[in-house]
């Protein structure tokens, strides 16, 4: 819960390094079909894919995103992700849910700034230029209404 | 503020016909239902003005689809009930004729298009979420989270009630600037380029200088690159040099944004 967790990789280059450690993200669902076009992606900008971690960080078309777990909600173990800019946030709450393996009827709430739960067709990208800092944007999730 | 309430009023009674009409190949019978006609507000949601309409084509479905949750279509296109009714409106006026025809459906629900709406709680809890942002950009959320239960609920029950002056007796604050000179901290907006994408930025109603900044500043700031740009809400183009924060305090939704639809005709 503390502010020390990993912060060395992205979602794609670990998807692609370590895929035995997240082997549920590949499930054929929609949520893996997005996961896939995210990795596409990510080939196309960094042709031979041999960057270290620290270039795919400054990737433009990622977002840091860091992912806090609040009250009953069970913690992540790895927090911080590189996201695609155009991600939603109901994409990002569906990732969460197959990452902690939750049942599919089971509710997830996301919260920005500990405040507001943003609308799921809102971009990772808008939220970042609004209320991100020190270069991530932090969500907070949780699996009963925290803050109203 | 209070000069301008006949601003206020006719924003809030900004209305739209819609015909809308059941899905033809969910119809159980030899002949189509009538199409059911309703006046509904442009800051209201789909499911809070349409329960008269499930009811009238529930019993042309077959049997086991009654208790479906109902959908909304237009021009093949799933309608967000999320977006305000106006806004629907000006992300698809282009395309529009009025009445506005809409498909009503209660089989298929496109599942990775359009939430689930089983009741007006959801709407409730959207609703409210949307006007805590708002405050958060507004005045960093403080005068949200210092109003009470009963104050939300009176934002809720003018809005599902279409009562004016209940609403805006709660909004009235919410929509005071902490600050007379510079107005809000940030202008709450959401900039939609076409039916499924939006742009949200922090923009300031004030320049650096301490000047006013209208409309255009903001249209600056999200499309750089853009010249001549224009954009709908209401129904209407609002001057370019329309000041930023009267333009927040007044045309605004109930749920405290503008939700500006960039003009491509």
């Amino acid at each position: 819960m503390a502010d020390n967790e990993e912060t060395e990789t992205g979602l794609c280059l670990e998807e692609s390094t370590k895929p035995e450690e997240t082997p549920d993200l590949f499930a054929p669902e929609a949520g893996a079909k997005n996961l896939e076009t995210v990795i596409s992606s990510d080939n196309h900008t960094i042709p031979g894919s041999e960057a270290p971690s620290s270039s795919l960080a400054k990737d433009k078309t990622k977002v840091d995103i860091l992912l806090k777990a609040t009250a009953n909600a069970p913690i992540m173990k790895k927090k911080k992700w590189a996201v695609s800019q155009d991600q939603h946030i109901g994409w990002i709450s569906e990732f969460i849910k197959r990452y902690l393996k939750l049942d599919a009827n089971e509710r997830l709430f996301l919260y920005i700034n500990q405040t507001f739960a943003p609308p799921p067709d809102q971009t990772v990208r808008n939220l970042y230029d609004c209320y991100g800092t020190d270069g991530k944007l932090i969500i907070h999730y949780c699996k009963s209404q925290a803050w109203g | 503020m209070a000069n301008d309430r006949e601003v206020l009023r006719e924003i809030w009674e900004g209305k739209i016909p819609v015909c809308f009409q059941l899905d033809s190949e969910e119809v159980c019978e030899l002949q189509a239902p009538d199409p059911f006609y309703l006046m509904v507000s442009r800051l209201s949601y789909f499911p809070l003005c349409t329960d008269k309409v499930r009811k009238h084509f529930m019993r042309h479905i077959q049997l086991d689809k009654q208790e479906n949750e109902m959908w909304l279509e237009f021009n093949g296109i799933p309608l967000k009930w999320h977006l305000p009714i106006g806004v629907l409106f000006d992300i698809y006026s282009n395309d529009i004729q009025l009445p506005w025809n809409i498909v009503v459906h209660f089989d298929k629900f496109p599942e990775n298009v359009i939430m689930h709406c089983h009741n007006k709680e959801v709407v409730e809890a959207h609703f409210l979420a949307c006007i805590k942002e708002a405050d958060v950009l507004k005045h960093r959320g403080q005068l949200v989270s210092s109003m009470q239960k009963k104050d939300h609920n009176q934002l809720w029950l003018g809005l599902l009630n279409d009562k004016f002056d209940q609403f805006w007796a709660v909004n009235r604050r919410l929509m005071e600037a902490s600050n007379n000179d510079e107005g809000f901290k940030y202008i709450p907006f959401r900039c939609y380029t076409n039916e499924d994408k939006y742009i949200q930025k922090l923009v300031k109603p004030v320049s650096e200088e301490g000047q006013r900044k209208t409309l255009k500043h903001l249209l600056n700031e999200v499309f750089p690159d853009k010249e001549k740009v224009q954009v709908q809400t209401h129904g209407i183009m609002p001057p370019l040099e329309t000041p930023l924060q009267w333009l927040s305090e007044h045309l605004s939704y109930p749920d405290n944004f503008l939700h500006l639809c960039l003009n491509t005709s």
